[in-house]
């Protein structure tokens, strides 16, 4: 047993910063313990760029130390880290080395935080991950990482594996102004003025005869070298003040390209030419102000709004630009995965904060009671897979009351659910139609009831019950005690190995939509009114897939809260002679969630319904394949629960 | 020398089976040699404190110990110590306002044989370090001496001298003015802000923050392995 003053004394240092300034007092103590206090003279390297991550992450207790990187033998400095800062969060977030160097710049005192103790947290405490979320998103530190690893937090919760491919590259194209005014080096500044005013533009890049660049003057060259000197320079030749040499580039940069750029150059403007050199011709140019806008539409700039709101309103506005996020992301193409996890970070928060939101309200109305709660996201949310806006699905679970308090602690915590499905039906989450919300008594129990609840579908499974039951095996806990999530989780394990019948049904409920393999010569499409001559992309080509890998997510016990592309990742592993399959279905499905964002986007609704007539060439293409791995997906599950032999 | 029989003295009682086993465990890991010429950075020192009933080794007596292990250069908060002994008496009003426990505390404390067992092991053959380390040590001997007949064979550092020795160089006489290597003195000058003082974790934490600078200007002039560490 370690000293409990030692370990309240570091727990009351840990307490002055956030994100430790929230914790319950336990979890606190937990950590304190677990720490290691180093003392460093000035000078001594940390470590270094190019080092292998550590098992621990640092915070500055005393002192002072300098990220740096080092860029061609210089120093760049990047941050500046004093007390309470947390430093080499890297070693939690990635797999490689350091891209910096951390070196001490005052005499400092260090706390040394373990990755599993950090990871711990990230994973069982939404503060804190939203929080790592937000440092990783204000440092410049690893922009190109920052993007993607801050709102990755959730994908890593409650798993081990992370898909490490999407990691890299993919940050989006700044588009250079290719429609550059140039002019030659001897007109006088006067003119070049004019130019520039004429044009209503910033910067104008001086050129050879061949149009290579020479320099470039930009509004601040005219005042500094202009306006500010006494005397009449303005007859003089543009070349006595441009900058020169402009700093070249080729094109095709990044965003994350461009901002580490600027970081090192500390320049506003970047050149582009032919083949990125001095020695070629002009072709587009990227200032500072491309970069920004560019990074408007940066979703840690929306979570930290989220984090910082304090109405429900606010939270609207954010889901909303959310929106136009997507739409970005969709026109420029990127991957899937990278959006559906940048958008469900963002539904995550938004359901935290009107979780908190609502928390602060009841505090006046009822007493709070001391049982631990986990909100979950059932359905495409709790799979990570709500791209646009659909109906809420979601629940309460909470741990088994005291005697007595059953319905006190039940008043509470309904109370809560309706409240917070109230304010997410405010941000765009229409409720449920089936009124499968936290705001029914009925899915808002304690974790005894929901066992019972599961006992009931598993042990005693009925086609209809079924199906109407998946929603639910697909829960998430998204705030609160996630132990209790996992503790469900690990019973329904318990019942499906008890009550082998089950899993039968399950599978053969997942092969209820066969794929309409006919598509191209009579498109298999809805019937109904509403929707007549129609593809239901969900029911046809979505479900068959998410219904598949759920069932078999369940037989091999996956522990974590996968979204359909990630169950078929693990099952390429995991099942032998799914390897490819594996692959093929999970492409598959990111094509599809794909597709419905399209149409969702294109005609402002949920995206299921698509009008066959509206697909290019590639799409339909694209989509036959799909539905010929829906088939071989469906003909794995059927031969795997010899479900012929299995009657309705 | 003396330390030398008083070892073979224990181990021998030991294999008679005239010492209890946990005991017996501190006293065979002294039995092989120590490897004194251990760079700094692998040792793992054990930073404590008492708090007594006044400030006669003879006659008062300790009625907490704490301590926290460091393992080269890093203080472990996980691998720390906390015990409090169960005494028919707190001291004299002056070691009580020093101390700040009262009878009433001592209640949950642990019985002194079962205290200093948990300390032995604890410590191990660990290097101890302690600020005026000959009043604690002599305090535990004593109770060593009381419940088993033998005394700590620990290595000992003390980091007032250290910081002396460090500060001054090894035959520097500072007798005279040993108020300057008082812990409140040190922690001043060593930049370490005070907290938890006269808690015996609370100073040994504060004396194991000391002793991690004391290490690392030991490293800077020149000091690399316990021989050295320990003036051997």
């Amino acid at each position: 047993m370690p000293s409990n003053t030692i370990v309240e004394r570091v727990v009351a240092d840990l307490q002055k910063y956030p994100p430790f300034d929230e914790l319950a007092s336990d979890v606190l103590q937990d950590l304190a313990q677990s720490v290691s206090v180093t003392y460093h003279e000035e000078g001594e390297v940390i470590f270094s760029k190019g080092d292998t991550l550590k098992g621990h992450a640092f915070m500055v207790m005393k002192g002072a130390v300098r990220l740096f990187d080092s860029i061609e033998g210089k120093e760049v400095l990047v941050d500046l880290c004093d007390e309470g800062d947390v430093f080499g969060v890297r070693a939690v977030f990635a797999r490689h080395d350091y891209v910096l160097t951390a070196q001490v710049a005052e005499e400092s005192l260090l706390f040394e935080l373990p990755v599993d103790k950090i990871k711990h947290l990230l994973e069982t405490n939404p503060r804190v991950s939203l929080f790592f979320a937000g440092a990783f998103a204000k440092s410049v530190e690893e922009i190109e990482h920052t993007l993607t690893e801050a709102f990755d937090i959730g994908q890593r919760l409650y798993r081990e594996q992370s898909c490490n491919s999407f990691l890299q590259n993919e940050t989006l194209e700044v588009k250079p102004v290719t429609t550059v005014i140039t002019c030659p080096p001897d007109i006088s500044i006067r003119d070049a003025a004019k130019i520039m005013s004429d044009r209503n533009i910033g910067s104008i890049i001086v050129v050879s005869p061949e149009k290579h660049p020479l320099g470039i003057i930009t509004d601040t060259d005219l005042t500094k070298k202009v306006v500010s000197k006494p005397g009449s320079i303005k007859e003089e030749p543009v070349s006595g003040i441009m900058s020169s040499p402009v700093y070249t580039i080729s094109g095709g940069k990044t965003i994350a390209d461009m901002v580490m750029l600027m970081v090192k150059t500390k320049l506003r403007h970047f050149c582009i030419t032919e083949d990125g050199s001095p020695d070629s011709p002009v072709t587009g140019i990227i200032s500072e102000h491309d970069i920004i806008t560019s990074e408007g539409n940066n979703p840690a700039v929306i979570m930290k709004a989220i984090m910082q709101a304090s109405s429900r309103d606010q939270l609207k506005e954010q889901r909303d630009k959310t929106e136009n996020l997507l739409q970005f992301y969709i026109d420029q193409e990127v991957a899937v995965h990278f959006i559906s996890n940048i958008v469900t970070e963002i539904n995550d928060a938004i359901i935290t904060r009107a979780i908190d939101f609502s928390l602060k309200e009841l505090e006046t109305e009822l007493e709070r009671p001391d049982v631990d709660f986990c909100w979950l996201s059932l359905g495409s949310e709790g799979r990570k897979e709500q791209l646009l806006r659909t109906d809420q699905d979601n629940a309460i679970l909470y741990a088994d009351p005291p005697s007595g308090k059953a319905e006190k602690i039940h008043e509470y915590f309904l109370a809560l659910g309706k409240k917070v499905t109230d304010i997410l039906q405010h941000c765009g989450f229409v409720k449920c139609p089936a009124d499968i919300m936290a705001s029914n008594p009925v899915w808002c129990q304690p974790i005894s009831v929901w066992k019972g609840y599961f006992s009931k579908w598993i042990v005693t499974p009925e086609p209809k019950a079924v199906m109407h039951s998946t929603i639910f095996f697909d829960f998430r806990p998204v705030y609160g005690q996630a132990k209790l999530a996992a503790e469900l989780k690990q019973e329904i394990f318990n019942l499906i190995a008890r009550n082998k019948g089950f899993l039968g049904f399950f599978a053969k409920n997942a092969l209820q939509n066969p794929p309409p393999l006919g598509f191209f010569r009579n498109f298999l499409v809805e019937k109904s009114r509403d929707h007549a001559n129609e593809f239901d992309i969900k029911a046809r080509a979505m479900m068959p897939l998410s219904d598949a890998a759920r069932v078999l997510a369940y037989e091999l016990k996956i522990p974590e809260y996968f979204s359909t592309v990630e169950r078929f990742k693990r099952l390429q592993v995991l099942v032998p002679g799914m390897k490819d399959l594996g692959a093929e279905a999970a492409a598959g499905y990111e094509f599809l969630i794909r597709l419905r964002a399209v149409n969702g986007l294109l005609n402002a609704s949920s995206g299921r319904y698509i009008k066959p007539e509206t697909l290019n060439k590639i799409e339909r293409q694209t989509l036959r394949n799909v539905f010929s791995t829906i088939d071989r997906v469906q003909k794995t599950l059927n031969l795997r629960f010899q479900l012929d032999y299995i009657r309705d | 020398m003396i330390s030398f029989f008083a070892k073979k003295n224990a181990v021998r009682r030991c294999r008679r089976g005239e010492l209890p086993a946990s005991i017996c465990s501190y006293v065979n890991s002294f039995t092989g040699r120590s490897d004194l010429d251990m760079p700094l950075g692998k040792v793992r020192y054990v930073v404590f404190d008492t708090e007594t009933t006044g400030f006669d080794s003879a006659k008062d007596s300790v009625i907490s110990i704490g301590a926290v292990a460091l393992s080269g250069s890093r203080i472990r908060v996980e691998d720390s110590f906390e015990v409090l002994i169960r005494r028919g008496s707190v001291g004299d009003s002056e070691a009580v306002t020093t101390h700040g426990l009262l009878l009433r505390d001592l209640h949950e404390g642990r019985e002194e044989g079962e205290a200093v067992n948990g300390f032995l092991e604890y410590i191990g053959n660990s290097v101890l370090v302690a600020q005026h380390a000959d009043f604690d040590v002599a305090m535990i001997n004593r109770m060593l001496n009381k419940q088993y007949g033998f005394e700590l064979f620990n290595d000992v550092i003390d980091t007032a001298s250290l910081a002396k020795r460090l500060e001054k160089g090894p035959y520097y006489n500072l007798a005279h003015k040993s108020g300057e290597y008082r812990l409140d003195i040190l922690l001043e000058r060593y930049n370490i802000r005070l907290y938890d003082r006269h808690t015996a974790a609370g100073d040994a934490f504060l004396t194991a923050r000391l002793f991690q600078m004391l290490l690392r200007k030991a490293g800077d002039a020149g000091i690399k392995t316990l021989r050295e560490l320990l003036l051997k």
